[in-house]
């Protein structure tokens, strides 16, 4: 259905309107076979309706979709074949078990491997003999992970997967995904928890009223903002007047005696070159994180290393 | 942070035990409050629904039975053990007006129609509520541990009192006594609050809200048995088994024969009683428990249970058997009784002028004009399976299995083949049941295969009702309440078709049919339905592929 080297998912300029607002408004997102692609964006920017139209579910009113080659609206069920699903709010039939509800989702895609599930099933500690309106949202949310990962598919599309999740099993949720991914699987990653995406995503899109405005590998994405560097210095007041004048440094201050900046990516080199005449006593650097990428998107205030 | 921890506010010193017991009730009033607003809708539309259909029946009454002479031949044929059965014990048989008739006939249903109401409306606001998650957000507001069941209590209170003075009025409105209108309105009104207070103790055993409506209405039909049994035993007076239901309470008021109100004490006792004990066990266990264990389940499904059509027997099923049962028992009943109307007709050739064929085609007249209410009680349940289709798809079900290798088409119609073959069956189970029980009441071998095929001859109708909501699934899926405002249009116009101007029922699948067995066969009409209702569905697949899921 795909050939190795396209894009797993490939959506250009999507459009999706719900009465007069704009969910989705000139959407790209490019998803390359293999990789682990994390989608981020806040509440309301349009992550779960772009899932939705790259699985069929919504049309869009404009723009194009590809997944695995395929148009999702026109070929849903063949698809379908090749992809599993986690939603973001797992509803499932209530007077089922849940085990029940694995077997039948199984089913419906031509069935599962049992020692696969089983596996699952005990991975997630998940107790497949009660009903599923007796679960709770973490219990539901790993009956529709149990669901799709038992599926032998190439692309995995998680909707916020682990919302309701405990740290253990947020960590075990972790290592089937890098399992996925050394197995070649293709894995789209909506998600809020930006420490999850960072340890799993090679590639990142941000997206903010329905348009996506960051995409690239997390490295190039870091390579645009700023690092935040605290230094101890033996002069510095005369450190911190030579920052004031050189170019590439934001808000330099002095706290608790140490003086901290940050420093434009491309001035890092020209910065750190002029602090030894100041007397160094140690230094800190780090890049900055994913949250912080994710506020300066947002426009919160960013600088304060924490 | 600041040096200086805010000061943690120092918890209330121990409140003097009377403030502490009305703390346990505090909040109510806000709770009522918000209920009835919940509510705002449906409440209205019981109420108008109730009295206005009750109040009309009894305008058709007075109008199907002008003369004493009249009303006294219908007494006769309410004397037999079926139509005490159906109806009540009879009071004032010997003189029958009008009202006594409204109150034998009409006054065991009215009831039930209040009970499950009430019922539901009680289970709704606390194990609903509970379930959701909702009670604990609001009980973690200074509410206290007792105001939920108070308001629950306080809601459906007032809901039977307003229905049942509505109800009063309405009746008084086409001219029957005032104080036999009030002892029945209030009669209904206090049979709903006793097992609406019921449904409270139900709400306390079980965690689900489905399980203890369930409950609840199993109670109504222990109820409704009882009355019916015990009225047979002992008819024109009621028996000690009417006296443990509390339709018998209500129909013990003998409005509008000798009006006596001390039996209305009863349910209001029974009420207080149901009411203190919920709160009671409410009080005993923790939020979102039951006091009945749960049991677990399989842990691997079933071979059975292999795609969408199994998985929608499993959810609808309970629901189906539970409406094939009241087809059957409708359907038997009319059987039954279908030997009183020949007799009736037999004993007063007065009225026999109008059938010219005699007896024999009067009952049959009565036989295709009870399989009507069948098909409109098939209809309702068709409609319930499309509301359930469109259930799973607002619930975001239908987008989880969508997202596996099933197509659209496939969902739906794997989902409208249970329920089509459903309704189907429904109304030829019907059609068997009364088929055998007439055949052996009238002693005719033949009228099995007559009302078999009758019954046959209704289901393109039927499925033309069940298309319909179909369509609007399809087609705006927003406005279901549309399908659900046609199957009332078919049903009124089924069951009041005697009564409602002429003409009224022109967009009624149901009145093109041929009202077999008192008519021929009519393969015309038939095949046109037939036509339409695989138009309707289809249409609405086809609509429902090309637009966009609901969630």
């Amino acid at each position: 259905m795909t050939d190795s080297d396209s894009a797993a998912v490939e959506a250009r300029g999507l459009v999706k309107a719900f009465g007069r607002r704009r969910a989705l408004d000139g959407l790209d997102l490019s998803v390359r076979a293999g990789e682990v692609h994390g989608f981020l964006g806040p509440n309301g920017a349009g992550k779960s309706t772009t899932i939705r139209v790259l699985l069929g579910m919504l049309r869009a009113d404009a723009g194009e979709a590809r997944v695995l080659g395929a148009d999702p609206w026109r070929d849903a069920v063949a698809l379908h074949h090749h992809l599993a699903y986690v939603p973001g709010e797992v509803d499932l039939w209530p007077n089922l078990t849940g085990g029940e509800a694995i077997d039948l989702l199984g089913r419906l895609r031509g069935g599962l491997d049992p020692r696969r599930r089983a596996d699952l099933v005990e991975r997630f500690e998940l107790d497949p003999t009660v009903r599923v309106r007796a679960y709770s949202k973490g219990n539901r949310q790993k009956v529709a992970l149990v669901a799709a990962l038992a599926a032998d598919v190439p692309l995995l599309v998680l909707d916020e997967p682990t919302s309701g999740l405990d740290p253990l099993m947020e960590a075990e949720f972790q290592r089937c995904i890098r399992e996925a991914a050394a197995a070649g699987r293709t894995v789209l990653l909506s998600s809020h928890i930006l420490a999850e995406v960072e340890a799993l995503c090679e590639r990142v899109t941000i997206i903010r009223a329905g348009r996506a405005v960051r995409s690239g590998t997390l490295d190039e994405l870091r390579g645009l903002t700023r690092t935040a560097v605290v230094v101890s210095l033996r002069d510095a007041d005369g450190a911190l007047a030579a920052l004031r004048s050189a170019a590439g440094v934001h808000d330099p201050a002095r706290v608790d005696g140490h003086v901290r900046l940050d420093v434009d990516a491309d001035a890092l080199d020209d910065v750190l070159a002029l602090l030894p005449r100041f007397g160094v006593r140690g230094v800190t650097a780090h890049p900055p994180t994913l949250e912080d990428l994710f506020l300066r998107e947002y426009g919160e205030a960013v600088g304060s290393p924490r | 942070m600041t040096a200086v921890a805010a000061p943690v506010p120092a918890a209330r010193p121990a409140a003097p035990a009377a403030r502490r017991a009305a703390d346990r009730w505090a909040g109510t009033g806000a709770l009522v409050r918000v209920a009835l607003r919940v509510e705002r809708v449906r409440l209205p539309v019981w109420l108008v629904a109730v009295a206005g259909l009750t109040a009309a029946s009894a305008a058709s009454q007075a109008d199907l039975f002008p003369t004493a002479e009249s009303r006294a031949a219908r007494a006769e044929l309410m004397r037999s053990p079926a139509a005490t059965a159906l109806g009540g014990p009879g009071y004032g048989l010997d003189d029958y007006t009008i009202g006594a008739m409204v109150a034998n006939e009409l006054g065991a249903w009215v009831a039930l129609a209040l009970a499950v109401l009430s019922v539901l409306l009680v289970v709704r606001h606390l194990r609903g509520a509970e379930e959701s998650g909702l009670l604990e957000v609001v009980r973690s507001t200074p509410v206290g541990r007792d105001a939920p069941v108070l308001a629950a209590v306080l809601v459906v209170t007032l809901a039977d009192l307003a229905i049942g003075l509505a109800l009063a009025a309405a009746l008084v409105g086409t001219g029957l006594p005032a104080a036999g209108a009030l002892a029945f309105g209030l009669g209904c009104g206090l049979v709903g609050l006793t097992f609406g207070a019921t449904a409270a103790v139900a709400a306390q055993l079980v965690t689900h809200a489905r399980t203890a409506s369930m409950l609840g209405l199993a109670a109504i039909g222990v109820g409704f048995a009882l009355r019916a049994a015990g009225d047979v035993r002992a008819p024109e007076s009621g028996s000690a088994l009417s006296w443990l239901s509390p339709f018998g309470w209500s129909q013990a008021t003998r409005a509008w024969v000798d009006e006596r109100w001390w039996p209305l004490a009863l349910p209001v006792l029974a009420s207080a009683a149901a009411f203190g004990l919920a709160a009671l066990l409410a009080e005993r266990r923790d939020l979102g428990d039951g006091l009945l264990p749960e049991r677990p389940g399989r842990a691997h499904a079933s071979p059975r249970l292999t795609g969408i059509a199994a998985v929608t027997l499993r959810r609808l099923g309970g629901a189906l058997a539970g409406w094939a049962v009241a087809v059957a028992a409708v359907c038997g009943l009319v059987g039954v009784l279908a030997r009183e109307v020949v007799q009736f007709l037999e004993d007063e050739p007065a009225l026999a002028a109008f059938f010219p064929e005699g007896a024999a085609s009067a009952a049959d007249a009565a036989l295709s004009r009870y399989l009507l209410v069948a098909v409109a009680l098939a209809a309702a349940a068709g409609v319930q399976g499309v509301a359930a289709a469109r259930a799973e798809e607002a619930a975001g079900r239908a987008a989880h299995v969508l997202a596996g290798p099933v197509g659209r088409a496939r969902w739906l119609g794997a989902q409208l083949a249970v329920v089509l073959g459903a309704v189907a069956a429904m109304v030829l189970l019907g059609g068997l049941v009364m088929g055998v029980t007439a055949a052996s009441t009238l002693g005719d071998p033949a009228l099995v295969g007559r009302l078999l095929g009758a019954a046959l001859a209704q289901v393109p109708a039927l499925w033309a009702v069940t298309g319909a909501a179909v369509l609007v699934l399809g087609v705006a899926p927003r406005a279901f309440g549309l399908a659900w405002a046609y199957l009332g249009y078919v049903a009124l116009s089924a069951m009041l078709g005697g009564v409602l101007p002429e003409g009224s029922d022109v967009a009624s699948p149901l009145r093109y049919t041929p009202g077999m067995p008192a008519e021929p066969m009519d393969w015309p009409a038939v095949l046109v339905l037939a036509a339409l209702a695989a138009a309707l569905v289809t249409g609405g697949v086809l609509a429902f592929r090309r637009r966009d899921l609901l969630a």
